[in-house]
């Protein structure tokens, strides 16, 4: 049965907030993005103390609250760690479309860094295509395409 | 307070326009890093706390004190972030510290004003169903506070003018802000209307900064320096949101937050007992309305009292002898800027801009529109 | 901490995914409302007013100003604070300091989310670094579908033991009036739910929900004059992690991480050997089954690896020896700024005896341990006890 209750109008009000940004990249992540750009090089920062090589670049190592301070220069080539296929059209808040789903993802760690970086993974999402451990190389796009952010990787392709 | 907190340690970046060549992060560690090693305190060693000021929408990442975990010292410890102005950082760092959870707390406040657009950024902070839709903004609101304050009181936009010309003149002693200058009343008045009675000359202007201070516990802080900032009472007050169930003429709430900071600190006369005031002047006209909610004159008092040089440089009770807000710095900022400035004076530190011997200094800063939260802090030397 | 701190009161509100008949004021009221009647209070007794939400997951700035009506903020003392999903938590522990202070004799803390004002997903890719991984982000289902990659390919562990935890959680949820998904499912439907993130399935992961919690602590007086079943807060505990290193979960990782670390210091403090025997109870945040999994080994309530076995066995089970969340936990209802500080009154309602149908009662609660999670890898443990013998 329904109540007098049921019938209340009940009003919404639709509203899109749109704030503009542009972000400073910083003294650490200009560096890792213009050597990404020009030279097609992945560069990680090491902790003077814990000697950890940490990728993004960043001001100071939060382990040993130090600043860090030597550029070392990783490889085009690492050991993938972690991935997922994933079924849902996330949305690029940097271009505000979907992704097309299913696509295959994961966590690289780059030969000589302690982190992990996350992109694309180039193989057919497929679980039974994709294995822990598995060697992973950088794609890039033209040197003339990038323009100096992460979507300058394409994805890693597979090491045959 | 049986315990007592003090401030032991203060930095700032310089403030300006736009700092493009540092990220948030970065810029938070400028000023983290001096203060560290202004008192030659270890993150490992001596802090145990922090708290930072900032909002997403202003830092443009969710959860933004990801952003600073690293550089203030968070990994695998204690870190909070307040999305409230830079005042409440030291608030809260004072109740941890009389809790007895922490010994020793790192304060932050930081924002980039320059890395998006304050008008859209200020309209969201308006309830989504009434009043945003009419496209309000903090100055916009702001004009109908000065309005209802001036025609309450009978305030002219000359006496408003002189808040501008006293701040910006006192702003060319500080090496740290970057809006500053000798200035004549028809310039000020000459000034493009923004939002009337508002000029762009009484606005704060968009900046780029961060402050970082260390508080300690009594036992700590004797330890750390010989010359400790006291807290002597806080007190904090939320007003009405809707503008329509305020008088913007009123200072419910900063009455009731200076209520609270004095009675912690004793403070039974604060106009004969304050030695020095820093306070928000987002807008010009702000510093004269706060001064009474403070309750260093009565409503509709302090135009007469600044006109007559009670709160110049050199007066009986310098107010924002650092230039205040209107010299630019960045929103949510401003609070612990006007705590940092407060405990300098106290020290003797603040060099060109040091008024004399300062024993008692009040420093209020506010989150929303037209002051709707209010913080108060009381600082002293004994 | 310089004086004890007792939970006096609490409520919530009825979760779900659509509550188009009230505003965010109103909402944030239900809680607020539910919880002085419970403490059989007013809100001019209120001391201060702690407050916290996803920043601008309703698509609003400085929340706390505007619903300074509904929340009772108005004319009183307050702050709002904001750590992501640990926030209900971080809030209760502003709460403890305002108490333990002596500045403060009542604060009322504060959490709610409406999720269905705004968009969540897009805003949570928005946790990534802007320069760094944002443009690729895969919200909180990516995170946690690696660490389920991890977590499988290092122990053994399969779909079916995700899939009991999905079935766990929304069956222990039917007891609760308040949980959102009071799902009546088996093992079956959790596994052919439909596949987000592999091996992450729709059942696997939380709802987005609208709701919000609120509770009221004291100090020793106030609760002993004013509260016949006051819980005490015995010790808290957070650690956040760094801001890029864990981006991906190795469950095998021998580095100190945030809940292991949180949890050995709570656990030092309360002279805790063995945690699945100290406490009686666990409201654990579970955004996802494969997180309920992990977080048990890192609370130490079994081996590193033996996480799944546990489910597997029925040990973490409503009448197990080692119930966890019994409300259905995030898992059945997640209005994130509340979510964690729901851990905390979910456990506190145990301790009394008021959970109601989801009530353990194969066993006496005494203690209690709740968890937060949330931003990049933070957590806040909050102990809790019902005398200030135990
Ligand atoms: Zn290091």
């Amino acid at each position: 049965m329904k109540s007098a209750k049921d019938n209340v109008e009940l009003i919404s009000i639709p509203m899109v907030v749109d704030v503009p940004y542009r972000f400073a990249a910083g003294k650490y992540m200009t560096r890792f993005l213009t050597e990404l750009r020009d030279n097609g090089k992945f560069y990680g920062i090491r902790c003077p103390l814990c000697n950890r090589v940490q990728l993004p670049p960043r001001i100071v190592c939060a382990v040993c609250h130090v600043k860090n301070s030597d550029w070392i220069e990783l490889g085009n080539e690492g050991t993938l760690v972690g991935f997922t296929i994933m079924y849902l059209p996330l949305t690029d808040p940097t271009t505000g479309k979907p992704h097309e789903p299913p696509f295959a993802y994961g966590s690289v760690r780059l030969d000589g860094s302690d982190s992990v970086i996350d992109h694309f993974l180039n193989v057919e999402p497929v679980v039974e295509h994709i294995r822990i451990g598995m060697r992973m190389k950088v794609a890039l796009k033209e040197r003339e395409d990038r323009v100096g952010d992460l979507g300058d990787i394409l994805h890693f392709d597979p090491v045959t | 307070m049986s315990e007592r907190v003090a401030i032991v340690g203060v930095a700032q970046t310089v403030f300006s326009p736009k700092r493009p060549d540092v990220n948030y992060a970065e810029l938070a560690y400028e000023a983290i890093s001096l203060v560290l090693e202004s008192t030659g305190l270890s993150v490992e060693a001596d802090i145990d706390n922090a708290v930072s000021c900032s909002h997403d929408i202003w830092d443009g990442q969710t959860i933004s004190n990801i952003g600073i975990t690293d550089v203030i010292g968070g990994h695998l410890r204690n870190e909070e972030k307040l999305a409230m102005d830079g005042s409440t950082a030291v608030y809260y760092a004072t109740i941890g510290i009389l809790s007895g959870e922490f010994d020793c707390t790192l304060a932050l406040a930081h924002t980039k004003m320059s890395q998006t657009n304050r008008n859209i950024v200020n309209n969201t902070a308006f309830d989504p169903i009434y009043s945003r839709l009419l496209g309000l903004d903090f100055t916009s609101a702001a004009a109908l506070q000065a309005q209802r304050f001036m025609s309450r009181y009978n305030i002219s936009e000359k006496q408003i003018a002189e808040v501008v010309i006293k701040n910006l003149a006192n702003a060319t002693r500080n090496p740290w802000v970057h809006n500053k200058g000798f200035y004549t009343l028809d310039q000020a008045l000459d000034s493009p209307v923004i939002s009337s009675p508002i000029r762009k000359m009484d606005i704060a202007p968009d900046s780029d900064g961060a402050v970082a201070i260390v508080m300690a516990s009594e036992k700590k802080a004797l330890k750390v320096t010989d010359k400790p900032v006291w807290i002597k009472g806080v007190g904090a007050c939320y007003d009405a949101h809707y503008l329509g169930d305020r008088d913007l003429s009123e200072c419910y709430a900063l009455r009731s937050a200076a209520e609270q900071a004095y009675r912690m600190a004793e403070i039974d006369h604060p106009r004969d007992e304050i030695d020095l005031v820093e306070l928000g002047d987002e807008f010009s006209y702000q510093e004269l309305l706060w001064l009474e909610g403070l309750g260093i004159c009565g409503s509709g008092e302090a135009a007469d009292l600044t006109c007559r040089g009670f709160t110049s440089f050199d007066g009986a009770l310098p107010v924002n002898p650092s230039g205040g807000l209107l010299a630019g710095v960045p929103t949510n900022v401003a609070g612990l800027n006007r705590v940092a400035e407060a405990a300098l004076q106290i020290r003797g530190e603040a060099g060109d801009r040091q008024v004399g011997d300062v024993r008692i200094a009040v420093a209020q800063g506010h989150s929303g529109f037209c002051g709707q939260h209010q913080c108060v802090i009381v600082l002293g030397r004994e | 901490m310089r004086k004890n701190v007792a939970i006096i009161g609490g409520g919530q509100t009825h979760h779900a995914a659509r509550r188009h008949d009230v505003n965010q004021v109103e909402l944030v009221n239900e809680a607020v409302r539910a919880a002085l009647a419970d403490a059989q209070m007013t809100i001019d007794e209120i001391d201060s007013v702690l407050f916290g939400n996803m920043e601008f997951f309703e698509g609003c700035h400085m929340t706390d100003c505007w619903l300074v009506d509904g929340s009772g903020a108005y004319g009183k003392p307050g702050l709002k604070i904001t750590t992501g999903g640990t926030v209900g938590a971080t809030i209760v522990g502003a709460g403890v300091h305002h108490v333990a202070s002596g500045l403060f004799n009542k604060a009322l803390c504060v959490g709610f989310e409406k999720q269905e004002e705004g968009d969540t997903g897009a805003i949570l890719s928005g946790v990534a670094h802007p320069l760094f991984g944002r443009s690729l982000a895969g919200a909180a289902v990516g995170y946690f579908a690696m660490m389920a990659t991890s977590y499988m390919a290092a122990w053994g562990a399969k779909e079916e033991h995700s899939a009991m935890v999905a079935v766990k959680a929304r069956q222990n949820a039917r007891k609760n009036e308040y949980a959102h998904l009071k799902l009546d499912i088996s093992i079956q439907d959790a596994l052919n739910s439909r596949m987000l993130s592999y091996p992450i399935r729709m059942l696997d992961m939380c709802p987005a929900s609208n709701g919000a919690c609120a509770m009221i602590l004291a100090d020793e007086k106030t609760a002993r004059d004013r509260c016949a079943k006051p819980v005490w807060i015995r010790a808290m505990d957070t650690a956040h992690n760094e801001q890029f290193e864990l981006d991906w979960r190795d469950v095998t990782t021998k580095k100190p991480i945030f809940s292991r670390v949180s949890a050995s210091r709570l656990y030092r403090k309360l002279g805790v050997d063995d945690p699945s025997k100290y406490f009686d109870v666990f409201e654990i945040y579970e955004p996802a089954t494969w997180a309920e999994m992990v977080w048990y080994e890192d609370l130490a309530l079994c081996r590193p690896g033996d996480g799944f076995k546990l489910v597997e066995n029925n040990m973490t089970a409503i009448d197990g020896p080692i119930p966890v969340n019994p409300s259905g936990g995030v898992l059945s209802t997640n209005c994130i700024g509340a979510s964690a500080m729901l851990r905390i009154w979910e456990a506190a309602l145990q301790i009394r005896g008021d959970a109601g149908g989801h009530q353990v009662v194969s066993k006496d609660i005494r203690r209690a341990l709740a968890t937060a999670y949330g931003g990049t890898n933070w957590t806040v443990l909050t102990a809790l006890s019902g005398t200030m013998d135990d």
